[in-house]
């Protein structure tokens, strides 16, 4: 227990010390991805569903708050909320056709929709912006204070991001979860049992569109603008990525996964266009080697620690002397 | 009178580049160092006409000043990066020029909507940034900010000089094919406008994606379009258009009477089809490296050092870093705002830009351009000779007037 608080503590330090670590810029977006990511997560490793368009409700998010924050001058953080319910609206039409599949017809379905969203996005000049994107976006906060200092910026940020990361947890670490989980393993037993499969699923993605669109908007703030990439299947695909290589169904993983999918294009972006090689690499081996991914298999070595001491520790002796007397 | 004018400009220019020279050492750098960054596209359709050799050109043009005016009271930084053509890494990597590497300037950056999105990076973080690249005019006007020059050209001058010479000379019927994003719409709209003033007329515009590899469609619609068109005018650059005018010969189109205006034409994409592909285009430019003997002389230490010919991009970034760093020492500092004073209203002459002014209320910076042509395979004397240089557009007539100009600053 007093070493899980700590660990709490170095995790909130690291994250407050951050911005001195890495470059400001590169510093919020991991806290954007890392929100992403842990909302993908949430019908990814929890419900059982492979999402590949992900990238439609981040993007619809971040064109949502963008142009709120720049034609209806809302400021930071209201417009990267309403941005996550735009992103939620969006996906309940589009789910609700999705969550009838499950497997690769999901995952195919999910993605025709983002690249009907991208095409829609891409031709809506008068309102997008097309390939120019939106681009100016004013940085201020609730009470007109200006946060063009991004330091400043990252610290507002960190508790909004805190708040979506502890919503995500809350949702699994439900009795609403336990169904998605119960779903995920054996659908046909939930029918049996009477939960209305359908329904659940579409509200877990729902839930998880929410979460990135609240992601979305946080990016486009942080960066003062959104382009056409945003939306792109590449996007929906980097952040299935870095769920995977953080580890599915833990509470850190995907965050995990996004520093390290980050860092590593950061660091090795300086030395060659080609990073992508080596993040490919490296995503190779750990799926091969740690399936559970990073954070995952960490925990599970753990566990099994525990396990191992639990067992090759002496008996107390209240267990150990029985009925001799 | 005028001419007085010009002679008494000429002498203060002629004291003011001269006086500053004794006082050497005097400019005083913020952080100890000069940081110039230049962005652009490293490894896709726009690498030729720019990339990895305008990065060299930055280089040369460093050493040449420092050799000229002496050593700057700190080390000249050259930092490079790709932004592949897209606005958002772009926006990213200028951000990231400016605040983590301290950048005194941003160069170069092709693709109009990442100029953009880097205008918007400089005026936000008050750095200068001078586009030589990218065409979209709105950089100087509605997008116009106090630290960002625009060097080169622009659409309206490309317009202006083809679309008008094409018009009376081919024909009057276009159909414009334009990549969907700022460059190409702001090029179709540039075109119509100077089409339509000649008395032309735009039958149909298309966008297409951008980049693109197959261009058929347009094509087959160019030969069925009725009434018939004359111009088959493409907004495409770089390797698109080296891809765009591959399959307009291989459908053997100039044979059935579709003549090709092309609107932003390098060196490079001759030299990459050859030119045969591209005989007899009309085309405007604001530099060549045949132009005369100082071009040229400039075009070989650049062959010797890269093994290519300059494109006139190439040009651009020598001459707008020169421009720069001798901004910084009639600023005598590398304060953005000072440098900027410095760079406003300067007038100038050098073996790329010739009468050039760098215009006070849109930092347009305006210079001679050029009509020029295509030769045809038996007119080639040497490699990379491909071009012939038809006349001169005087530097007042080739670009935007400025009472047209949309600038707010």
């Amino acid at each position: 227990m007093i070493a899980r608080r700590l660990g709490w503590v170095a995790l909130g330090g690291l994250v407050l010390l951050l911005p001195r670590l890495v470059y400001e810029g590169l510093a919020l977006d991991i806290l954007t991805w890392a929100l992403f990511a842990t909302a993908l997560d949430i019908l990814l490793g929890y419900t059982g569903l492979l999402s590949f368009g992900h990238a439609a409700f981040f993007g619809a998010g971040a064109y949502a708050s963008g142009l709120l924050a720049l034609r209806g001058s809302v400021p930071y953080p209201v417009n990267a909320v309403a941005g996550a319910l735009v992103a939620g609206a969006l996906s309940v039409p589009l789910l609700y056709l999705a969550v009838r599949r499950r497997g690769i017809y999901f995952a195919m379905i999910t993605l025709a929709f983002a690249q009907m969203i991208y095409y829609i996005i891409n031709e809506w000049r008068g309102l997008t912006g097309g390939e120019n994107g939106v681009q100016g976006v004013p940085r201020v906060l609730v009470g007109g204070l200006d946060l063009s200092n991004l330091t400043m910026f990252y610290y507002v940020t960190v508790p909004l991001v805190a708040v979506g990361m502890w919503v995500c947890w809350r949702i699994v670490h439900s009795p609403f979860g336990r169904v998605l989980m119960a779903i995920r393993e054996n659908e046909v037993r939930a029918r049996s049992l009477g939960y209305p499969v359908d329904r659940y699923k579409l509200l877990s993605a729902v839930l998880s569109c929410t979460l990135s669109g609240f992601a979305g908007g946080i990016y486009v703030i942080a960066h003062r603008f959104v382009a056409l990439e945003t939306v792109h299947w590449i996007t929906s695909g980097t952040v299935v990525m870095m769920v995977l290589l953080g580890g599915m169904e833990t509470t850190l993983g995907p965050a995990v996964g996004a520093a390290l999918v980050l860092l590593l294009r950061d660091i090795l972006s300086t030395w060659t266009d080609a990073w992508g090689v080596a993040t490919g690499a490296i995503f190779v081996a750990v799926i091969l080697v740690f399936r559970r991914g990073i954070v995952g298999t960490l925990q599970q070595l753990m566990q099994s620690r525990l396990h191992a001491a639990l067992e090759s520790a002496p008996r107390r002796p209240d267990e150990a002397t029985p009925v001799s007397r | 009178m005028k001419r007085w004018g010009v002679l008494v400009g000429a002498a203060v220019l002629t004291i003011a580049l001269v006086a500053p020279a004794p006082s050497q050492g005097q400019v005083r750098l913020t952080s100890g160092k000069i940081v110039i960054a230049v962005l652009n596209d490293q490894s896709g359709v726009y690498k030729d006409l720019s990339g990895p050799t305008s990065v060299e050109a930055v280089r040369m043009a460093v050493a040449d000043f420092e050799q000229q005016f002496g050593k700057f009271p700190g080390p000249v930084e050259i930092i490079s990066a790709d932004h592949q053509n897209k606005p958002d890494l772009a926006n990213v990597k200028a951000r990231e020029f400016y605040e983590r590497y301290g950048a005194n300037i941003i160069l170069d950056v092709p693709t109009s909507s990442a100029a953009l999105a880097v205008a918007e990076a400089a005026k936000e973080l008050k750095r200068l940034y001078i586009n030589i690249t990218a065409a979209t005019t709105q950089l100087t006007n509605d997008n116009c900010n106090k630290y960002t020059f625009h060097y080169a050209y622009d659409t309206y001058m490309l317009a202006n000089g083809t679309a008008t010479e094409v018009t009376k000379k081919i024909g009057k019927n276009w159909y414009i094919v334009y990549p969907n994003y700022a460059f190409g719409q702001d090029m179709e709209r540039s075109f119509r406008a100077a089409i339509e003033r000649s008395g032309g007329k735009v039958l149909l515009s298309d966008g297409t994606p951008f980049p693109n590899d197959d261009f058929s469609t347009y094509l087959i619609k160019a030969r069925t379009l009725r009434p018939t068109m004359h111009v088959l005018g493409v907004m495409q650059a770089g390797g698109d258009l080296v891809n765009f005018v591959k399959q307009y010969n291989e459908f053997g189109l100039r044979s059935k009477g579709v003549n090709l205006a092309i609107g932003l034409l390098f060196l490079s994409d001759v030299h990459a089809l050859g030119v045969q592909a591209f005989e007899g285009t009309l085309y405007t430019t604001p530099w060549e490296w045949v132009l005369d003997k100082q071009s040229r002389e400039w075009a070989d230490r650049f062959l010797a050092r890269t093994k290519v010919r300059p494109t006139f991009a190439h040009a651009g970034n020598y001459s707008a870093t020169w421009q720069y760093l001798s901004a910084v020492r009639r600023a005598g500092t590398d304060q953005p705002d000072a440098v900027v004073a410095a760079l406003e209203g300067f007038r100038f002459s050098d073996f790329f830009a010739r009468n050039a002014e760098i215009r006070r209320q849109d930092h347009r910076v305006i210079h001679d351009a050029y009509l020029a042509r295509v030769k045809a395979p038996s007119e080639v004397k040497e490699p990379w000779d491909y071009v012939e240089i038809l006349s001169t557009i005087p530097a007042g007539e080739a670009f935007q007037p400025l009472s047209a100009s949309k600038c707010k600053q």
